[in-house]
């Protein structure tokens, strides 16, 4: 249905939005990050809550080293000039009860809204059900009957600190996030690869082993430090290519497929911008990665209560991604290494939701 | 040829469902018991193995047995 859509759209928006510098770089970069997040498993909410849940850390980690590059090469790219620092305002409440929200709302609707994105392209109908909720949510919450919560958090207790934009410390972040970002590497060179290559060599494996790269790339799931290099410096490049299509941003979600909703109902133009091309491909390329490994396959939940949490989920994660500013991808992965304060803060609740929740949904009761 | 004890299908559910399912089944098993697994979701399918060896059970074998489909044996320490 999404292709049949695309393509119609496609004839219809060639007069308005810009073929070569919005709709096929978006797809592009779209078609790899679906790739990648399929073949890698990449979704936060397993690597936050199986943290607790499984006391399981490699996604995590993926994560952290994801952003310990992006934050090397989001600072480069911000000092070289060739893209303008563009963080996420701190609005404090919106900020926090924005990611608490997100957070609850990630682990009902079993995946955050990257995670939810590529498994369409799997063929899970549960992360279906939970994208239109997360489309809606975030349509609602932006324009609709739900502006007013959103927007009472935004103003009111934002305005005494007027702290659009603020980052951790100002024009001086890009260096300051260099700094960790290095640090981020040398961790993860002493206690990862170095040992990693270590037990290769005494295994008498070669260092670099080039062999069978089809298999490696189509066909196995990536380890999580190949999946977090990958998104990194995807995200990079998307910043580039974004900033190229108009839009000063690296990676987002919501905003993608709020931008879909938007131009459905409304028939505006304008809100088709590079974000919207990005998650059609995102979805195009998870399809392509589960049919090349032969995991594709239509999926529905055993229990229908399932369909209704996950459309729950949706609808929460939609409004938490709207209060804040951003999802998981929007705040977490691309605002962070800007250095950004309400990122960071939206992060950190993000984490929390999905911890308090899983508790609740998967924990509490047992020993 | 293994005898199987029980069956646990999981198929459709997304993650953590089939993890966490699986985790509380093996609990109420008994020490030699077999569980059969049927999973379709591949994260999971990757992680159920691993969970199960780290709570100290034997992975008997995990099978492909078609698109998005896998079948994985445990016996219970």
């Amino acid at each position: 249905m999404l292709i049949g859509l695309f393509s119609l759209k496609l004839s219809e928006v060639k007069k308005m939005v810009d073929i070569v510098t919005v709709v096929i770089p978006g797809l592009i970069v779209g078609i790899l990050f679906g790739f990648i997040l399929q073949r890698g498993r990449f979704c936060m909410n397993s690597a936050f809550r199986d943290i607790i849940l499984l006391k399981e850390y490699k996604l995590a980690k993926g994560v952290a080293l994801a952003l310990g590059v992006e934050m090397i090469g989001f600072s480069i790219l911000i000092l070289g000039g060739i893209v303008t620092a563009n963080p996420k305002p701190f609005t404090v409440l919106g900020s926090i009860l924005g990611g608490l929200i997100f957070g609850i709302g990630m682990v009902l609707a079993s995946g955050c809204a990257s995670g939810t994105s590529y498994r369409v392209g799997e063929g899970m109908t549960g992360s279906f059900v939970a994208l239109l909720g997360l489309g809606i949510g975030a349509y609602t919450t932006k324009s609709g009957v739900m502006s007013w919560a959103s927007s009472s958090l935004k103003t009111t207790i934002a305005d005494p600190i007027t702290s659009g934009g603020l980052r951790i410390a100002g024009d001086a972040t890009p260096i300051i996030m260099l700094i960790i970002g290095i640090a981020v590497i040398c961790v993860f060179v002493y206690f990862h690869l170095i040992p990693y290559l270590k037990e290769r060599k005494e295994k008498n494996e070669a260092i670099l082993d080039f062999s069978d790269m089809t298999t490696k790339i189509f066909k196995t799931a990536y380890p999580w430090w190949i999946s977090g290099l990958a998104i990194a410096i995807l995200n990079c490049a998307a910043w580039i290519s974004s900033a190229a299509g108009g839009r000063n941003y690296p990676l987002g979600i919501t905003a993608g497929w709020l931008g879909w909703l938007q131009w459905s109902v409304t028939g505006l133009d304008s809100a088709l911008n590079w974000l919207v091309f990005m998650v059609a491909g995102l979805v195009l390329g998870s399809l392509i990665a589960a049919i090349i490994s032969k995991e594709f396959k239509l999926r529905i939940p055993k229990e229908g209560k399932t369909l209704l949490l996950q459309f729950l989920g949706g609808l929460l994660m939609g409004f938490g991604a709207v209060t804040a500013g951003g999802c998981n991808i929007g705040n977490l992965l691309s605002g962070i290494p800007m250095g950004s304060v309400g990122s960071i803060m939206t992060g950190i609740f993000i984490v929390l939701g999905c911890w308090l929740m899983a508790y609740l949904l998967f924990m509490r009761g047992e020993e | 040829m293994v005898d199987i004890t029980d069956t646990l299908d999981v198929k459709g559910e997304v993650c953590p469902y089939p993890d966490v399912k699986s985790k509380r089944k093996v609990k109420k098993m008994k020490s030699g018991d077999v569980l059969k697994i049927l999973v379709d979701y591949p994260l999971s399918a990757e992680r159920i193995p691993e969970t199960m060896k780290s709570l100290g059970h034997e992975v008997i074998s995990i099978d492909k047995v078609g698109d998005a489909d896998w079948v994985i044996l445990v016996k219970i320490k």
